[in-house]
């Protein structure tokens, strides 16, 4: 019957390293966790934190890198954010709507399909190895091949894509690369192409971690393949899920290759993603200052949309 | 019950694989095709006929595009890298998991935090301060600055508190220490997660052409894609040698993907539960 | 510049500037050889010869592939000649070199010599990575007539020259032959004016060739678009580049003739970036505006039949896009005066021994280049070179190329249909003009 077997699992679960598990027995020195931490936060606190303040303190002012003028401007590059007269406001607007579409189609995906190629790639059958490196192999390509490869093959009148399209009787004129929606439907489907790989690998190492007695035990208990999944696996890589769902979710909104190499924000400027902008502006227009305005912003509504994320799923701390 | 599965199985893997590999596999034809083919319109499959020219001009790209020194450049600074954050996150990741310390929570969040920084936007305040340190222009440049992963962490830790406490548990009473017990109990453990991060640092760095742009100046100190990009005419796309330079840049990370399979494929249940 | 009036002021000062120049070095090198007056810009008497110790010399320029082998063989002869000065060259691909050079100038990885394009001098000039070099002009003697009126006036920011032209690479008119005798053209004829233009691509049509594809990026559909609107009398900007003006009605006019081409079958929709080029060689497309770099990659596609002329006139005038490499003197921490005077020697050397240059498809700058009888040899480069007085060069202002993008977008939308001509173009200008005066604070101009 179900209910001994999910009562197992549940405690099992709460065995398995929860951290609100009654307090570890394990004893360590009262320096020993800062020792562990060291090797880390020195490089992170150089290479990490430093340059994060140093953003924050370029955002502040109009800041050009070589110029010898960087006057303090407070927080007038955030305010021309929301102004609606200012330089800068419909582009950066444009380009958060651009990301917003592009990680609100691309998310799920990258979430669910990567699973499921782990999943099938988890049981053990000949061949398995190749299938595992046949899905990730286009994930070693680096983006500016991928994108001079799309941009290619998809082409409206010379590419690939179209001409096997029109050999099968299908439209063979769609603007894959300068029309919406069609542009979006081709940098989501790049993107599932090239890093579903990523996901499926790191779905496949939570897999590895779930005991095999577990699910042994629940095949004794007459559980079907989606009784397991559910009641099995999914608890199993929890944590795991969370960390992909939050990586994916970031990585969408931080997407700026496909969208600079591929589409070239056409048509116009619409499909220019925020960091693709954010570079075109801080790097290309030595704009620092209203570049990292941008970037800390940027990064607040990320955090706030993940908050969201992590509540969801009701990841216990201590 | 895994024999009917494997009719499905099979079926829903090839159709997966040619839509995944077709343009891989057309990639590598265009890289033995020759200038005018690869640019065809229709475009072709087939390469007819077969030429060397793109892996032609990788080898005799002559000593003022060493291609070879690249590649070499590239191998040492991924695989440096790779250790690096393997050693420093592995711990750090270990005292977040699983060691109780004061400001525990606070940390995890701020390194996560930085998670939300978009990376590009990190490049001028890390240029001014690897030049403070004198590091531009040298392998530390590409090795160190992005070490410090918050990817690292994040994802190790999350692998650490999936594992069993018992086994950790039952090192302790063993009378092991928190050192040995990391080294000789949770890092076995943690092989399948420990060979995916390596994997996965390695080729974000082999890939990386931000920065090294703005860090790396001499010929011979460049990384492979900066490097590969002078191979190109000012204005014009040469595809077999993009091709040709894509295939061989992916050379090593299938090689060392293959090769980490092995330790991915491992899991608990061979090394753990039954202690 | 385009208009007049702005021409007549800066030949006025022009001649001033190199008056004085010319004196002070002259007088100078009058006072016995400059091999050591260390402390002095003004050096080596300006690029005739450099007699001190010896230099090594790093010069960057992004000319990646065919075209920099031309280059690193002039450096190879230019080193072999001259044993106190030794040139070594780095190339970067040019998006790649732009955002490198800043930061590699202020931690002193920087290079000797820059070569630049013409439309990033101002900005690197405002940002003090180069430095002026009016004494080699004017001690070497160079004036416009030496050059080309156009790309001479180029070089000069803030009433400073800051810029050598080493070339110029216009825009040109690519016509498929082929194409054109299926159509009952005659291929040694390609169309010069709008009404050969238009009955030519009516013929094309009738034979099912859509003969002239428009791409709307800036490669190469945006500079086609850039060169008609001048051709009909319009400009990007006002005199003194406070105003954007590519909405006005000549500029409406011009991009609306090419958005009409797209409506009217001489073009397909949606052509992708380079489709245009491509389909030139595939024998889809009769007609391609492109740059006169696509020469030599022309010449590499055996048994297509092919011709280049310049940019038929359209509008009321001739014009065309054009660009130009130059040289420019890096300014460094710490000024080494004998550098600089070798860093001069070669820069003059150079741009006397371009003609191997052209052979890499630039139309050199320097009259006695172009003069020579090896030059007219080369007949496509030859044939461009008659565009030289026809270039539109943009303003020479810092931040300049990023509001030209904005004309670029606005086209880009043009001719994808996203909008009408008149809308993305009085939208393109409503941002640019918002621009301009954002860079004029920043710059303090």
């Amino acid at each position: 019957m179900a209910a001994p077997v999910v009562a197992e699992r549940t405690e099992a679960g709460v065995a398995r390293g929860d951290a609100s598990a009654p307090a570890s027995r394990v004893m360590h020195g009262r320096a020993t966790p800062y020792l562990f931490l060291l090797p880390y936060l020195a490089i992170f606190t150089v290479f990490g934190l430093l340059p994060v303040a140093l953003g924050v303190w370029i955002s502040l002012h109009q800041w050009d890198f070589q110029l010898p003028n960087t006057p303090f401007v407070g927080v007038d590059n955030y305010k021309e954010l929301f102004s609606s007269d200012s330089l800068v406001f419909s582009d950066w607007w444009q380009s958060i709507r651009a990301t917003a579409i592009f990680t609100v189609a691309s998310v799920p995906l990258l979430v669910v399909l990567p699973l499921g190629i782990a999943l099938m790639l988890h049981r053990r059958f000949p061949g398995r190895t190749f299938f595992r490196a046949v899905f990730f192999a286009p994930y070693v390509l680096g983006v500016a091949v991928i994108g001079l490869l799309w941009r290619f093959l998809l082409d409206a009148n010379l590419g690939f894509v179209n001409f096997v399209l029109g050999a099968v009787g299908l439209p063979q004129h769609t603007a894959w690369v300068t029309s919406t929606p069609w542009a979006w439907v081709s940098l989501v489907g790049v993107t599932v192409w090239w890093t579903s790989g990523f996901n499926a690998v790191i779905y496949l190492a939570g897999l590895q971690d779930i005991p095999a007695e577990l699910y042994e035990a629940a095949t004794m208990d007459g559980a079907t393949a989606w009784d397991k999944f559910r009641h099995v696996t999914l608890p199993g890589l929890r944590p795991v899920l969370l960390f992909v769902i939050t990586t994916t979710i970031l990585a969408s909104a931080n997407m700026f290759g496909q969208s600079y190499l591929i589409t070239q924000g056409a048509p116009g400027t619409e499909t220019r993603t925020v960091v693709a902008y954010i570079v075109a502006l801080g790097i290309g227009q030595n704009d620092a200052g209203r570049a990292a305005a941008m970037s800390i912003t940027l990064t607040i509504m990320l955090i706030i949309v993940s908050l969201a994320n992590f509540r969801l799923f009701r990841y216990r701390e201590d | 019950m895994r024999s009917t599965r494997r009719i499905p199985l099979y079926a829903g893997l090839i159709a997966l694989t040619a839509v995944f590999v077709i343009p891989l596999v057309w990639m590598v034809l265009t890289s033995v095709k020759t200038y005018t083919v690869a640019q065809q319109s229709p475009p072709t499959w087939l390469p007819d006929p077969f030429s060397t020219y793109g892996y032609g001009r990788l080898v005799t790209a002559g000593s003022q595009n060493p291609v070879l020194r690249w590649f070499l450049n590239s191998m040492l600074a991924a695989t440096f890298h790779a250790a690096l954050v393997l050693v420093t996150a592995s711990m750090a990741a270990y005292a977040l998991a699983r060691m109780r310390f004061r400001g525990r929570r606070l940390m995890f969040a701020v390194i996560v935090a930085t998670l939300f920084v978009p990376p590009a936007t990190l490049i001028i305040p890390n240029f001014l301060i690897v030049d403070k340190f004198g590091w531009l222009d040298t392998l530390a440049v590409v090795v160190v600055p992005g070490a410090a992963s918050a990817f690292g962490v994040f994802f190790l830790r999350q692998f650490f508190l999936t594992l069993p406490r018992e086994l950790e548990e039952a090192a302790v009473l063993d009378g092991a220490n928190q050192w040995q017990i990391f080294l000789r109990v949770v890092l076995p453990l943690s092989r399948p997660a420990l060979a995916t991060l390596a994997v996965l640092t390695f080729l974000t760095n082999w890939n990386d052409f931000l920065w090294p742009i703005y860090t790396l100046f001499s010929g011979d100190r460049l990384t492979l894609p900066a490097g590969l990009g002078l191979l190109q005419g000012e204005y014009v796309t040469d595809y077999p040698v993009i091709m040709a330079g894509a295939v061989l840049a992916s050379v090593p990370a299938i090689v060392l993907f293959v090769f980490a399979q092995r330790y991915i494929i491992e899991g608990v249940s061979r090394s753990g539960l039954k202690g | 510049m385009t208009s007049n009036h702005g021409d007549m002021s800066r030949r006025h000062l022009l001649g001033l500037g190199l008056g004085v120049g010319a004196a002070a070095t002259l007088g100078l090198a009058g006072c016995g050889g400059g091999s050591d007056s260390k402390g002095s810009t003004a050096s080596g008497n300006g690029g005739k010869d450099y007699t001190g110790p010896k230099v090594d010399l790093k010069l960057w320029n992004g000319f990646t592939g065919g075209d920099g082998d031309i280059f690193k063989k002039l450096v190879d002869q230019f080193n072999s000649e001259h044993n106190n000065i030794a040139v070594t060259v780095a190339t970067y691909q040019w998006d790649d070199y732009y955002a490198k050079l800043p930061g590699a100038v202020s931690s002193g990885n920087g290079p000797d010599i820059a070569v630049m394009h013409m439309d990033m001098l101002a900005t690197f000039a405002a940002r003090k990575v180069i430095q002026p070099l009016d004494d080699v002009a004017g001690a070497l003697g160079l004036t416009e007539n030496d050059f080309a009126p156009t790309v001479w006036k180029g070089g000069i920011y803030q009433d400073k020259r800051y810029g050598i032209p080493l070339d110029m690479h216009p825009v040109g008119f690519y016509y498929n032959k082929t194409l054109m005798q299926k159509a009952g053209l005659d291929p040694s004829k390609p169309p010069q004016s709008r009404a050969d233009l238009e009955a030519a691509l009516a013929a094309l049509k009738k034979a099912g060739i859509q003969g002239f594809w428009i791409s709307p990026f800036q490669f190469t559909g945006g500079m086609t678009g850039y060169s008609l609107v001048y051709q009909f009398g319009g400009s990007l900007y006002n005199d003194d580049a406070t105003k954007a003006t590519f909405n006005e009605d000549p500029a409406v006019e011009a991009v609306s003739w090419l958005t009409k081409l797209v409506a009217d079958g001489h073009s397909p929709k949606n052509v992708g970036q380079d489709a245009d080029y491509l389909a030139l060689k595939s024998g889809k497309n009769a007609f391609n505006v492109n740059g006169i770099w696509q020469i030599n990659d022309l010449k590499k596609s055996a048994g297509l039949e092919w011709g280049v002329a310049p940019v038929p006139q359209i509008g009321q005038k001739k014009a065309v896009w054009a660009n130009s490499h130059n040289f420019t003197i890096v300014q460094q921490r710490r000024a080494d005066a004998n550098k600089v005077g070798g860093s001069k020697v070669f820069i003059n050397w150079l741009s006397q021994h371009s003609l191997d240059w052209a052979a890499g498809g630039q139309v050199p700058a320097r009259k006695s280049v172009r003069e020579d009888s090896k030059f007219a040899a080369l007949t496509d480069v030859n044939t461009l070179a008659a565009e030289l007085p026809d270039a539109a060069f943009p303003p020479a202002l810092p931040g300049i190329g990023d509001v030209t993008t904005l004309f670029y977008t606005a086209f880009n939308e043009a001719v994808l249909g996203k909008k009408t001509p008149k809308q993305a173009l009085d939208d393109g200008v409503a941002k640019a003009n918002k621009l301009l005066e954002d860079n004029r604070k920043k710059y303090g101009s």
